[in-house]
């Protein structure tokens, strides 16, 4: 698996070389779109960074995870894991952090830590792709996007803790 | 977004002026800081991928693998042109081998090639992100990594759970926003008749 991304390149590259593209200029190319593109998305990922920092850091984030424990007891979401399963979809780095918290309290192997580890594992930063992907177009109406979105991911946290219970 | 975003920092600063006042505004100085250092990381991440997609482009490696994957592609964003369908597939490609930060940009044009020119999102544009957001990373291999840093006995027990839970919140988004998507189908329909503006000409 670890061979896979420089061979890839080295590929791309030698391909590149022998249909005679200008490599140096790809280059050149990319990074000056990088530049680009960076400036486009910052204001949305410092906004929505200011936001979560602060959502996290309040402590508003244990507050809000207590207040939904019972809901998501019921669906089988042991209540440890209830502010992993919040923070989840706001902050890719907030939810590592806590997942390195629950490994280090309950062990790696625990039951706790590996419903964690399925959930981070099968789910993504559902805030952070909705402000950025749409950064650069012209839409600011999402209409349904994130709805379904975080209900989605939802089900599939319910069913990883379901699964672990199993597997 | 507005009003999320109102809420969350509005109820997180009332709450900080109660436990802590004078760490709100440092809190809030941690975060965007944190937006630029993660933004100077991008920048650097995404200069590669950019520069390795424009040799792909040039030597035709993205048209062949949207041949390889249009019969998928084109069912599920129906209307799409070529170049577009290629931004797709190749952002699906690096989400599946999870380089998420590589799909971004990938993601990104895409979602350049599928706007009408509203501000209001297309079908095809939330189809494309609820798949994006509910991952769809064969591999989560940071996660295994971090297991196996903290001492776990069997890091990778956890890949079949994963797989299971990420195709189940995938195929739940993918058949939810097509059920959404029908009430506006419907409504294109009934306008076919009238003449449509054309679709291209708000492409950048």
């Amino acid at each position: 698996m670890k061979y896979v991304l420089p061979v890839f390149i080295i590929a791309v590259l030698i391909a590149g070389y022998v249909k005679k593209v200008g490599v140096y200029d790809s280059f050149v190319e990319g990074s000056r779109q990088s530049v680009k593109l960076v400036l486009e998305i910052f204001p949305y990922i410092c906004a929505v960074l200011i936001a979560v920092e602060l959502f996290s850091l309040s402590g508003l984030n244990a507050y809000f995870s207590r207040f939904l424990a019972p809901v998501f007891n019921l669906l089988g979401v042991p209540t440890e894991l209830c502010e992993l399963v919040v923070i989840r979809p706001l902050s890719g780095n907030g939810s590592i952090a806590i997942l390195e918290n629950i490994y280090k309290t309950y062990g790696a192997d625990s039951y706790i830590a590996r419903c964690g580890s399925v959930i981070v594992g099968a789910s993504e930063t559902v805030f952070y792709i909705a402000t950025v992907y749409f950064s650069t177009t012209k839409v600011r109406k999402l209409r349904y996007a994130i709805p379904i979105s975080l209900f989605s991911c939802y089900l599939g946290a319910v069913f990883a803790c379901l699964l672990c219970r199993f597997i | 977004m507005n009003t999320m975003f109102f809420i969350m920092t509005v109820a997180s600063l009332i709450l900080m002026t109660v436990v802590s006042p004078d760490s709100a505004f440092s809190i809030m100085i941690n975060g965007a800081s944190g937006a630029i250092s993660l933004a100077l990381k991008l920048c650097a991440i995404y200069a590669i991928w950019l520069s390795v997609l424009d040799i792909m482009q040039k030597i035709g490696l993205n048209r062949a693998l949207d041949r390889l994957f249009s019969p998928v592609t084109k069912r599920l964003f129906k209307g799409e042109d070529e170049k577009t369908r290629q931004y797709i597939t190749l952002n699906f490609s690096a989400n599946l081998l999870g380089m998420g930060s590589a799909a971004t940009p990938l993601g990104i044009k895409a979602m350049e090639g599928m706007q009408d020119g509203s501000d209001k999102a297309t079908d095809n544009m939330i189809l494309f992100m609820v798949i994006n957001a509910t991952s769809i990373q064969l591999l989560p291999a940071t996660i295994i990594g971090l297991r196996s840093q903290y001492g776990s006995a069997s890091a990778s027990d956890i890949i079949l759970p994963s797989l299971i839970a990420t195709l189940v919140s995938t195929v739940c988004g993918v058949l939810l926003a097509k059920v959404f998507a029908l009430p506006s189908k419907g409504k294109k329909k009934e306008s076919a008749s009238l003449p449509q503006p054309l679709k291209g000409a708000t492409f950048k």
